[in-house]
């Protein structure tokens, strides 16, 4: 079978959150758990022309990031319980019967995926909504979105489709997972470790 | 930091302290048995090496305290093949049997010495094993910070530096144990002591050199790096921990450069032995304080890139 893969357009997306909490209500979450998060990034300063007027090139955009289900899953590697596994169709899911709850995949992960249950004291990351995509519905986050700006799809009709970008700001560069992730970047959109901007929402993501 | 960090450090550090420890006994062992003889030696190490079993024990449990799924922890050695915190735990657990094989025939003589060698031999390379692979665990290719040739190198060198103190300070107690006992024979062992701890300041000072060259220059190469994960890392060091790396760096310069001195120079002149065994635990006490605060600062530099 064919990875499966999130499309998320940065052009389209309000920063609303109705994804991060669609996720919480239907794997019901805690609310400290967030599977899918929306990261806000922005930056921009004022510069001084000749005529002493000012120009500004503050930006702002959102960025929804959940697994990305990686096709080199670093989180898969270092699980020294081999507890996290791969299906034909590229979801990476970790079966919380085998986690030790070492929290490894937490350190390994640059998506901030892999996050740990206090209850179980195991690690639970986002599941792709398995149980829906079994049933031939979409994830709940893409069902959620007000603006249309998240997809699911196979990972090479999506490229075929948008491009094959799967790096922006502040995601970290995708040679090193090779996430299954297809970005549409709006005009604003920095590159990856550019230093443009910042992290607007820290604690939320 | 919580409970599972502070088990970490434990299990890291006393880890290390055994396997350093083993290595050093072995190699003291070796010139002590070549001039002094297989009784002096053996009378001479033997509750030493008796010593380290509780050290790798308790580093052991303590990594259990780390767990969030305690129960499970057997899976750990399930994923060989690919991850390096796998290699960590089989090397560990290896090490600890045949640690435990190698001391067990050593205290009751079983078998011929050249086996027992033999079998300490295998002991100290899989304790190689098991550090290069704690090393390996952090250097992972999202973090920038811990992914540096700086995590091996301040590995094996709080290893052996952790390892020889520790000697050191066994060999001090075993000492006044047969100088109470059986004060005839404790002669030709004070003889042994004053030598041994005169190569262990050497060492020490030597060791301690490689951790005052590599903690500036990875500071350096980590500012120099241009990854905002490093950046972040540097900041935690120089800003919100700078105090706690300049009194680790004086501790550990303290404990083992300037102890270390008066130890080599103390064990020069016969008829000190007070003072050497006092100079020595208390060398051996600072580094440790000085090696678990540098660890602290090791995983309190924890940035991964991304988010």
């Amino acid at each position: 079978m064919a990875q499966l893969a999130f499309y998320f357009n940065t052009a389209r997306c309000t920063g609303c959150k109705a994804c991060m909490v669609a996720c919480q209500d239907k794997h019901d979450l805690p609310a400290e758990t967030r599977w899918r998060r929306v990261a806000e990034y922005s930056g921009g300063e004022w510069t001084r022309n000749n005529d002493n007027t000012f120009t500004q090139n503050v930006f702002a955009y959102y960025m929804s990031v959940a697994c990305n289900h990686c096709e080199r899953p670093i989180c898969q590697e270092v699980c020294p319980a081999a507890a996290i596994t791969k299906r034909d169709d590229g979801i990476v899911l970790i079966d919380e019967d085998k986690c030790i709850g070492c929290r490894y995949c937490e350190w390994a992960c640059p998506y901030s995926a892999p996050q740990f249950n206090e209850d179980t004291g195991t690690m639970t990351k986002c599941t792709m909504c398995v149980d829906y995509i079994d049933e031939g519905q979409d994830p709940a986050c893409v069902t959620a979105c007000p603006s249309r700006a998240l997809e699911i799809g196979e990972l090479e009709e999506l490229r075929a489709k948008y491009g094959d970008l799967a790096e922006v700001a502040p995601l970290p560069e995708a040679a090193l997972t090779e996430p299954a992730l297809v970005i549409q970047p709006s005009a604003k959109v920095k590159p990856v470790e550019s230093g443009a901007g910042m992290l607007a929402n820290p604690k939320e993501v | 930091m919580d409970v599972r960090e502070w088990a970490l450090i434990a299990f890291t550090i006393l880890s290390q302290m055994a396997v350093g420890s083993f290595i050093v006994l072995g190699i003291v062992y070796f010139f002590v048995n070549r001039k002094w003889g297989e009784a002096e030696a053996d009378r001479f190490s033997d509750r030493a090496l008796l010593a380290i079993g509780p050290v790798l024990i308790l580093g052991t449990l303590a990594s259990l305290f780390h767990l969030g799924n305690p129960l499970n922890a057997y899976r750990a050695i399930s994923n060989i093949g690919e991850s390096w915190l796998s290699r960590e735990i089989l090397t560990n657990v290896l090490f600890i049997g045949l640690g435990a094989v190698f001391a067990f025939m050593q205290w009751r003589k079983i078998g011929s010495p050249a086996l027992r060698t033999a079998i300490a031999a295998v002991a100290a390379i899989v304790g190689v094993v098991l550090v290069y692979s704690m090393a390996q665990v952090y250097m992972l290719r999202t973090a920038p910070a811990w992914n540096t040739l700086a995590t091996p190198i301040t590995f094996f060198t709080t290893t052996f530096l952790l390892g020889a103190l520790a000697v050191g300070a066994a060999y001090v107690v075993n000492y006044a144990m047969i100088k109470r006992s059986d004060p005839d024979c404790a002669a030709a062992q004070c003889d042994i002591l004053r030598s041994a701890l005169r190569w262990l300041a050497l060492a020490a000072v030597l060791l301690v050199g490689v951790h005052l060259v590599v903690q500036p220059l990875y500071v350096a190469y980590l500012s120099n790096s241009g990854t905002a994960a490093a950046s972040e890392a540097v900041d935690i060091l120089m800003g919100e921990y700078s105090v706690l790396f300049a009194l680790r760096l004086a501790l550990v310069f303290v404990g083992a450069a300037i102890l270390g001195a008066f130890i080599y120079r103390t064990a020069s002149t016969p008829g000190r032995e007070m003072v050497l065994g006092n100079l020595a635990i208390l060398a051996f006490a600072v580094v440790l304080v000085a090696e678990v605060m540098g660890r602290f600062l090791f995983y309190a530099m924890q940035t991964n890139v991304g988010l």
